[in-house]
C-alpha cells in the first residue's frame, strides 16, 4: 500500500556528476534500474522518482517544486541564483572557478585585469566577485569552449571550471586568481522545512 | 546702457542644475516605478484652480499658505496646494467614467506661501498614491506595504511606519468625556507630544480636561510593548482595527521592525477617519517623509456621492535630502556612459556610425563637437563624470579597431570595432 508521497530527485543527465550522483543515490538505500535513454525512473524498493536533467536546468526544478532534491555543483547553483536551500554537502565533483590568462600575458595579477576582458560562462558568479574586488572589468558572456577566447582576440582572460587543469594547460593558459570553490551539493527547496526534509532523507 | 536684472529666484524656490537633477529623477523613478508595480495609473490636474476650489479645504492654516490671486481677467485663482483637493474635485467630475475601487498615483508641484526652513519648500513635488470607493482594510495593508516597498527599494534599511487608528483615538478621548467637538482640538494638541513634550501638553489641555485625566490619557497613549502587546492594552477603548490592520500587515510580509503602534499618532487635520501613517527616518531629523490615512468622504464639497478612500503622500524634497544626507545617491551619475571624440580629418564618418551603433545597443552616447587636443576632450568628459571615452583615430580605423579609455583608471584598452558593444556592455551586464 502507497501511503507516502513520491520523491523526485533530479540528476545531471550525462556528465561530470552523473556517475557519483547515482552512487550517493544507492549509498542511501535507493534501488533502481539505470536506463540510458528514459529521462525518468522510478525506484523499485521506495516511492522516489529519479529525473535526469541538464545541470542547468536542476536549480529551477527544485525551487519549483517539480523536483524535492537536486544534486547540482555549487558553481550552477550559485550562476543560477535558484531560490533553494543547501541540505548537505556531498563531497564530490570537486573544482574551483579560477581566472586564467594566456602564458606571457602582461596580466599578472587580479588588478591587472582593470578595463580587460574576460569571457566566462559564469558571467553571475564572476560580475559579484570583481565587484566585491571592485575591479572594472568586462565580462563576455559564452556558453561554451571559453578557453579559446583569448588565442582568437576575443577575450584577455578566461574565468572557467578546473578539476585537474589540463583543458587551461592544453590552451596555454595560467591561472592567476581562483573565484570559487565548488563540490556537488543536494538541494531542497526553501519551502521545504528541514525537519521533512531530513526525515524523508533518513526513510530514504 | 541695458541694465542687467540680477538673476535671482523666490525664497523658498529652487533651480536644479543636471547632477542635482539626475539624482531627483532617480529617486522619482524609483517611486515611481513601486506605484507602477502596484497597478497604480496616473493622471493630472492644473496647477491653478478657481481659489473657491481650494479655500477652506484645508484649515485656517491652510487657507492662509494657499497662494491665491486675482487673475488678468480678475478671477480669483490659487495655486495647487496639494494633490488630493484637486483629485476630488476630479473625481466628482469623473465618477461615472472612472472603475470604482479607483486607485492613482500623481507625481507633481506643489507651492505654499510658507516660511522656507530646512526641508521647507514653497514649491515642491509631492508623490501621491489614493485608493478610494472601498473601505476594505486590505487597500489600507496595501498603502503600508507601498510604502515600505518605496523607502526599501530606495535603499533605506532603517525607517519605521507609524501608525494610528482615529476610531481608537476617538475612543480614548470618549472615555474621558471629551465631546465630539472638543476631540478635534485636543487631536491637534497631541499631536504635538513628540515636538513640545507630556507637560506643555497637559498644560495645553487643561481648558478641556482636569491635569489628572490629561497626564492619564497621556498615560495611556504613551503605553510600550510590541505592537500587538500595545493594542490588547487598549482593547477596551476600540483597537480592533489596529489589530485587524495587523495581520493584514503581516500578511503582506511588512517586517515588524517597520511598523510601529503609536496610539499617540494623531495627524492634525480633520478628515481622517480610520487607520493614520506617519514615515520616519530616525537617522535624519527631518521629520516626517510620507504621511496620510482613512478618509470617510473625498469629495463631500464636490458632490452628493460618497467615496471614501485611503491615501498616502510621499514628501520628495525630504527624501531626497534625507538620502544625500545617508549617501545613498553617491553612486548617481549624468546620462552620458560613453564619449566619442572628435579628429581632425577623414574620422567623423566612423565616429558618427560607431556613436550611433552605441545608441541602437542602448548605450547612451554622446559625440565631442569640436577638433580639440585630446586632454581638451577628456577634460570635458571628466567634468561629466562619463565612464568611458572612445577614440577612432586614423591609427585605429586603419586597423578596424577603436581605443576605449576608461575615465576612472585612465587606462586604455584597443580591440576591433566589432566588439565595441559587448565591451562596454561587459561592464554592466
Amino acid at each position: 500500500m502507497k501511503t507516502l508521497q513520491t520523491t523526485q530527485f533530479a540528476v545531471q543527465s550525462n556528465g561530470r556528476l552523473t556517475r557519483e550522483s547515482l552512487d550517493y543515490l544507492r549509498a542511501i538505500g535507493l534501488t533502481f534500474e539505470e536506463n540510458g535513454r528514459s529521462l525518468i525512473t522510478s525506484c523499485q524498493n521506495q516511492p522516489v522518482d529519479i529525473l535526469y536533467l541538464r545541470s542547468s536546468d536542476i536549480p529551477e526544478y527544485v525551487s519549483r517544486g517539480v523536483a524535492s532534491f537536486g544534486i547540482v555543483g555549487e558553481n550552477v547553483l550559485y550562476e543560477k541564483r535558484a531560490r533553494v536551500k543547501i541540505v548537505r554537502r556531498l563531497g564530490f565533483a570537486m573544482c574551483s572557478l579560477v581566472i586564467a590568462v594566456p602564458k606571457g600575458s602582461p596580466i599578472k595579477t587580479l588588478q591587472d585585469l582593470e578595463g580587460e576582458r574576460i569571457a566566462t560562462s559564469y558571467p553571475r558568479i564572476l560580475r559579484e566577485f570583481l565587484n566585491k574586488k571592485k575591479i572594472n572589468a568586462a565580462i563576455i558572456s559564452i556558453q561554451g569552449s571559453v578557453e579559446i577566447t583569448p588565442s582568437v582576440n576575443l577575450a584577455d582572460a578566461v574565468c572557467d571550471l578546473v578539476q585537474s587543469g589540463r583543458t587551461l594547460r592544453e590552451n596555454n593558459l595560467t591561472p592567476i586568481q581562483k573565484v570559487l570553490d565548488s563540490e556537488a551539493v543536494l538541494i531542497a527547496s526553501p519551502e521545504m522545512d528541514t525537519t521533512r526534509a531530513s526525515s524523508i532523507i533518513n526513510y530514504v | 546702457m541695458t541694465s542687467i536684472i540680477t538673476p535671482k529666484i523666490l525664497k523658498g524656490t529652487r533651480d536644479f542644475l543636471p547632477q542635482e537633477m539626475a539624482k531627483r529623477r532617480y529617486v522619482m523613478e524609483k517611486i515611481r516605478s513601486v506605484f507602477v508595480n502596484f497597478g497604480y495609473d496616473t493622471i493630472e490636474t492644473p496647477a491653478i484652480e478657481y481659489a473657491e476650489t481650494l479655500l477652506g479645504k484645508y484649515g485656517e492654516e491652510g487657507n492662509k499658505l494657499t497662494y491665491s490671486f486675482e487673475d488678468n481677467g480678475g478671477r480669483k485663482i490659487a495655486l495647487r496646494y496639494d494633490q488630493t483637493v484637486p483629485f476630488a474635485r476630479l473625481v466628482a467630475a469623473n465618477s461615472s467614467d472612472l472603475p470604482m475601487p479607483f486607485k492613482r498615483y500623481q507625481i507633481d508641484k506643489v507651492w505654499r506661501a510658507d516660511k522656507p526652513a530646512k526641508g521647507r519648500y514653497r514649491e515642491f513635488v509631492q508623490c501621491d498614491i489614493d485608493i478610494i470607493g472601498t473601505e476594505s482594510l486590505l487597500s489600507e495593508g496595501e498603502v503600508a506595504r507601498v510604502m515600505y516597498e518605496v523607502f526599501t527599494r530606495l535603499g533605506f534599511s532603517n525607517f519605521v511606519i507609524k501608525f494610528n487608528s482615529r476610531k481608537l483615538i476617538n475612543g480614548m478621548l470618549g472615555s474621558f468625556k471629551i465631546s465630539p467637538e472638543q476631540q478635534v482640538a485636543v487631536i491637534r494638541m497631541l499631536d504635538k507630544l513628540d515636538k513640545i513634550g507630556k507637560s506643555a501638553v497637559i498644560k495645553e489641555m487643561s481648558s478641556f480636561i482636569s491635569k489628572e485625566d490629561a497626564s492619564a490619557l497621556l498615560q495611556i497613549v504613551t503605553v510600550e510593548g510590541t505592537n500587538v502587546e500595545k493594542a490588547e492594552k487598549l482593547g477596551k477603548f476600540g483597537s480592533q482595527e489596529i489589530k485587524d490592520f495587523l495581520a493584514i500587515c503581516q500578511d503582506f510580509s511588512i517586517p515588524e521592525k517597520n511598523l510601529s503602534f503609536d496610539p499617540s499618532l494623531a495627524r492634525g487635520l480633520d478628515y481622517y477617519t480610520g487607520i493614520i501613517f506617519e514615515v520616519y527616518i530616525p537617522d535624519v531629523a527631518i521629520g516626517a517623509v510620507c504621511a496620510g490615512g482613512r478618509y470617510a468622504d473625498l469629495c463631500s464639497l464636490f458632490c452628493e456621492k460618497k467615496f471614501s478612500g485611503v491615501g498616502v503622500a510621499f514628501g520628495f524634497d525630504r527624501i531626497v535630502l534625507a538620502m544625500e544626507e545617508l549617501k545613498l545617491l553617491a553612486e548617481v551619475r549624468l546620462n552620458s556612459q560613453v564619449m566619442m571624440t572628435n579628429f581632425d580629418g577623414g574620422e567623423r564618418k566612423k565616429m558618427l556610425e560607431l556613436a550611433t551603433r552605441l545608441q541602437s545597443a542602448g548605450i547612451n552616447t554622446e559625440i565631442y563637437f569640436e577638433t580639440a587636443k585630446l586632454g581638451k576632450q577628456f577634460k570635458y568628459a571628466d567634468k561629466k563624470e562619463i565612464p568611458f571615452v572612445v577614440i577612432c583615430g586614423p591609427e585605429e580605423i586603419a586597423r578596424q579597431e577603436v581605443t576605449i579609455k576608461v575615465m576612472k583608471t585612465g587606462k586604455q584598452k584597443t580591440i576591433p570595432q566589432s566588439q565595441l558593444v559587448e565591451y562596454l556592455n561587459g561592464f554592466t551586464s
